[in-house]
């Protein structure tokens, strides 16, 4: 388990872009292999405040100064599909539906898309490893180079079926899964929900992911209701998300390196 | 890893919860995620939804429609006048269409006078003249100030009448060759 085999970046081979696999200094704490815990209890405390820490504040990261209503208007986030294509459990999130075409409530995208952002920095804070999946053609590159960016990983073609659910034997034994899933789009080419949404459920993963008015929020753990279609859209999320993640990769590097200056004083006191 | 790969009960969150209170994943396996997800938990809890297969249940209205006092005034001017001299430009975010010009005129000069709908719908036809847009009646002929040219008025009978009239008297006057036809 302990293998740093990160096969996650070469999905696919014949398939995705090679996306460059990047290191933590900071460790992932709970990938123990040989516990070394009698050598160095203070190095755990440490940790153990570096990681709470984020979790007292609502806002550690300030994901809500990064926009605003008014910019998620300006990318037409707000635009639905027509009242036809309308997902019975949308229903909630849209503000009203003007000549037959929905239009989402930014009220509630707002919110949604703070606690998504939210949640995202934390698990890129903690080392997590982010998947990106869309299977929009259109958007594939932006997405791809999003992750190459934040120094992620992205899945923007075909999904095998046994991508999650088989990964041992597809990516070899010890193959490291994501800790979340981020889904530029939930449906797939053929306008059914996404697989990769019932797989993240079954293997436990968390998922983020932009939910249209045609799309099926269920079993998204943090959906964010918005448009999914527009160019302007999707370079607003791809732009949001890759600030988070490097904004929370910052963080952790420069509250280490604060704890570091402050561990040689606690040894000697 | 152990793991439970049952979508439709509970969400992740518990899943995960219930395997580690029963000892099946250990506290040092514990995933990044659960501390996160247990500071911040998401608006809606993420159940698997089942869905409705019969049909038979009527569909209820939730989703209002949304419309405005205005839209009575841009039904009336789309119906009289049409699109409008000049194309949407939905580039910009501050553009404003001429319906829109139209409705902003309208509903300015209703709150200042007193005068029903087909009366200020002539009044703000004749304000917006003013201010140089020119809205072009649908289906009727232009309103154009020049007199239109009078070549496009010709028929060829009459140009045929005219150059056989003509012809007659080309023995007394010797250049008045009529104009090139029009084809």
């Amino acid at each position: 388990m302990a293998t740093r085999a990160l096969a996650k970046g070469f999905l696919g081979l014949r398939l995705s872009r090679v996306v460059p696999i990047r290191f933590f200094c900071g460790g992932h704490q709970y990938a123990t292999a040989a516990p070394v815990h009698s050598a160095q209890p203070e190095n755990d405390i440490v940790t153990e405040k570096i990681l709470n820490e984020p979790l007292e504040n609502p806002d550690f990261f300030r994901v809500s100064e990064l926009f605003s209503l008014k910019d998620l208007f300006d990318a037409r986030v707000h635009l639905g599909h027509k009242k036809g294509c309308r997902h019975r459990l949308m229903e909630p999130y849209l503000y009203g539906c003007r000549l037959d075409q929905d239009i989402i409530d930014l009220d509630q995208t707002v919110e949604h898309l703070q606690q998504a952002l939210n949640f995202t920095a934390h698990i890129a804070y903690r080392g997590g490893i982010i998947l990106f999946v869309s299977r929009r053609r259109q958007f594939s590159h932006l997405v791809e180079c999003t992750a190459k960016d934040c120094g992620e990983y992205a899945h923007a073609r075909y999904w095998q079926g046994g991508l999650l659910t088989n990964a041992p034997v597809q990516y070899g034994p010890g193959v490291r899964l994501p800790d979340l899933i981020i889904f530029l789009s939930t449906l797939n080419n053929v306008f059914q929900q996404h697989v990769g949404i019932r797989d993240a459920a079954k293997l436990n993963i968390p998922t983020v992911g932009v939910v249209d008015s045609n799309c099926n929020p269920s079993l998204v753990t943090y959906p964010v209701p918005g448009n999914d279609d527009t160019p302007a859209a999707m370079e607003l999320y791809c732009r949001l998300f890759k600030m988070t993640i490097n904004r929370a990769k910052d963080k952790r590097r420069r509250m280490e390196r604060i704890y570091s200056l402050l561990a040689p004083s606690t040894q000697s006191s | 890893m152990a793991g439970s790969r049952l979508e439709k009960f509970g969400t992740v969150f518990t899943r995960v919860r219930d395997l580690m209170r029963s000892g099946v994943i250990k506290l040092s396996e514990k995933p990044i995620w659960y501390d996160v997800y247990k500071a911040f938990p998401p608006k809606r809890t993420p159940l698997y939804v089942k869905p409705h297969t019969r049909p038979s249940t009527k569909k209820q209205e939730t989703v209002p429609e949304i419309f405005y006092r205005e839209d009575e005034v841009r039904v009336k001017f789309y119906e009289q006048y049409g699109p409008g001299p000049w194309p949407l430009d939905l580039f910009k975010s501050n553009f404003v269409s001429t319906c829109q010009r139209f409705v902003d005129k309208y509903s300015e000069l209703k709150s200042q006078r007193k005068l029903d709908d087909s009366a200020l719908f002539e009044e703000t036809g004749k304000a917006l003249l003013a201010e140089g847009i020119v809205l072009r009646r649908r289906g009727a002929p232009t309103v154009s100030g020049e007199p239109k040219d009078p070549v496009l008025g010709l028929k060829l009978t009459d140009m045929l009448a005219q150059q056989q009239s003509d012809s007659a008297d080309s023995d007394k006057t010797v250049e008045h060759t009529p104009h090139t036809q029009t084809p």
